[in-house]
């Protein structure tokens, strides 16, 4: 479990997170949605200890992140997998090696486990047979999936995705959610997705926070996103033609 | 300037920390002396060779004084070489192929959140990235130096026997004049000394990119300049601390 309390953060003076705080559980895939802007992104970074928070902290299963030494951090890093918006795959090395880098810096597996290890990964993310391919040569839906096995390989038990559908046509953003959303629950990994993808927020939103200005506006589910009385939040989900069709058809 | 040169400072203790896998490093230095080092190797013996037999011709043609040897010839091309055109002038043309690549390719490793995703696995991405390279280059550059000198003589030589302005046998006798191994040292100290700041520099530029394309853009030029600059600094004072 992530417990986020109070987090503030601010750069060069301008405040982008104003004290939010959040639970996240395992087994459960949570979604951060909001305007760009919002300080989605940010306050992601803050998550996986990229940036330092101004005030308020953040804990791993009760291990608060700002008070463990540099040792226990390092240790505790190794435990979270995360998704960048672009994939973030090293370009010199080929699916195989990009997947099995954390293998190589952390484990003590031989080669032949290893290879066993990113065969199952590779498997898992549907990508089975692709262990040569070089990473210029990988589509953009075949490029998140790979970042997805990446960093799942070492069994993390924190999962974080920053915008995993973006530039993404419908139909693979929908196989990436699912793939995540299913990650999530077969191992019991605490998910985090960035998303202003209101069909992700639909389909696997099994708790959504809401951002606004730096603040949390709005908590509940995918169920009653589309109920709320909130004004920013229905201007938020009903901004999308298909969801007004949606709101029209219902009334 | 001054929080400039302080966060240089914390970035170099970062990357001269011990590699996290002597394995994985090993892996990286040898693909950096291949990429950083061996794939110099032609441009530099091109370019030292026309060095050498241009600094042969001008010296050749100012030689107009008949108590003045013809040996003088190679002597001067020679310890013209040793002394400055090899470490200096290569590690300036080194500073600009070598130090706009690192610094191009640690900042697009930046812009791509590549150099993010090595410190979300809990890596010391400036140590992981930058210490392979600085290694390859700080203990192989001397070399290329080397060779860049031999390419020098030789581009002397050659001119002797295309030319006729002087002939081979008083080069070979000038090159045999005063011949001083301290030079040598002090080549390979300065060698080292600019490899360290071109990959460095470069690195710090590159890890430190803000911006898209025209960021990087920049940091490599910027890369090229500083480098350049520091090293015709440090030319002057190694000169005067080892040859005054």
């Amino acid at each position: 479990m992530i417990v986020a309390e109070d987090l503030y953060k601010s750069f060069d003076g301008r405040p982008v997170l104003k004290g939010i705080s959040a639970v996240f559980e395992p087994g459960t895939t949570h979604l951060i949605i909001g305007q760009s802007g919002a300080g989605k992104t940010v306050f992601l970074k803050c998550i996986s200890g990229l940036y330092d928070v101004d005030q308020g902290q953040i804990s791993y299963d009760g291990r608060v992140l700002q008070k463990l030494s540099k040792k226990e951090r390092k240790k505790l890093r190794k435990e979270i997998g995360m998704l960048f918006q672009g994939g973030a795959l090293f370009d010199s090395l080929n699916v195989e090696e990009n997947i099995m880098f954390p293998l190589n810096m952390f484990s003590k597996m031989s080669t032949d486990e290893k290879r066993k290890r990113v065969d199952f990964c590779l498997d898992l993310v549907e990508l089975s047979g692709n262990n040569k391919k070089a990473t210029s040569e990988l589509s953009g839906g075949m490029i998140k999936r790979v970042a997805i096995a990446r960093a799942i390989v070492l069994n993390p038990k924190y999962l974080l995705c920053d915008e995993p559908n973006s530039g993404l046509d419908p139909r693979t953003a929908e196989v990436i959610d699912d793939l995540i959303h299913r990650i999530t629950r077969e191992f019991n990994i605490t998910t985090i997705v960035n998303t202003h993808d209101m069909n992700s927020v639909l389909k696997i939103g099994d708790r959504i926070n809401y951002l606004y200005d730096g603040k949390l506006e709005w908590t509940g589910d995918k169920d009653s996103i589309l109920k709320t009385g909130n004004k920013r939040v229905n201007e938020f989900v009903f901004s999308m033609e298909l969801t007004k069709r949606l709101k029209r058809d219902e009334n | 300037m001054i929080a400039e040169l302080g966060k240089y400072t914390l970035f170099m203790y970062q990357v001269l920390k011990w590699p996290e896998r002597w394995r994985v490093f090993w892996r990286q230095l040898m693909d950096e002396v291949d990429k950083l080092v061996l794939r110099s190797i032609p441009i530099v013996i091109l370019i030292s060779i026309f060095m050498g037999a241009v600094t042969s011709i001008q010296t050749a043609y100012n030689l107009t004084n008949p108590f003045i040897p013809m040996t003088m010839v190679g002597f001067t091309t020679a310890t013209s070489s040793i002394l400055e055109f090899s470490p200096t002038i290569i590690s300036l043309i080194l500073a600009g192929k070598v130090g706009s690549r690192i610094a191009s390719e640690i900042g697009s490793m930046r812009i791509n959140e590549q150099i993010d995703a090595l410190e979300v696995m809990g890596i010391n991405s400036s140590n992981f990235l930058l210490l392979p390279k600085l290694t390859a280059i700080v203990f192989f550059n001397p070399f290329i130096i080397l060779i860049s000198m031999f390419s020098a003589i030789v581009g002397g030589y050659i001119v002797a026997h295309l030319t006729g302005l002087y002939s081979p046998a008083d080069y070979i006798t000038g090159i045999r004049i005063d011949f001083k191994v301290f030079n040598i040292v002090y080549a390979m100290i300065k060698t080292v000394v600019f490899a360290f700041i071109i990959s460095s520099v470069s690195g710090f530029m590159g890890y430190f990119v803000k911006g898209g394309a025209t960021g990087l853009g920049k940091a490599s030029t910027q890369a090229v300049v500083w480098s350049s600059i520091i090293i015709i600094i440090f030319n002057l004072i190694l000169t005067q601390l080892l040859l005054s």
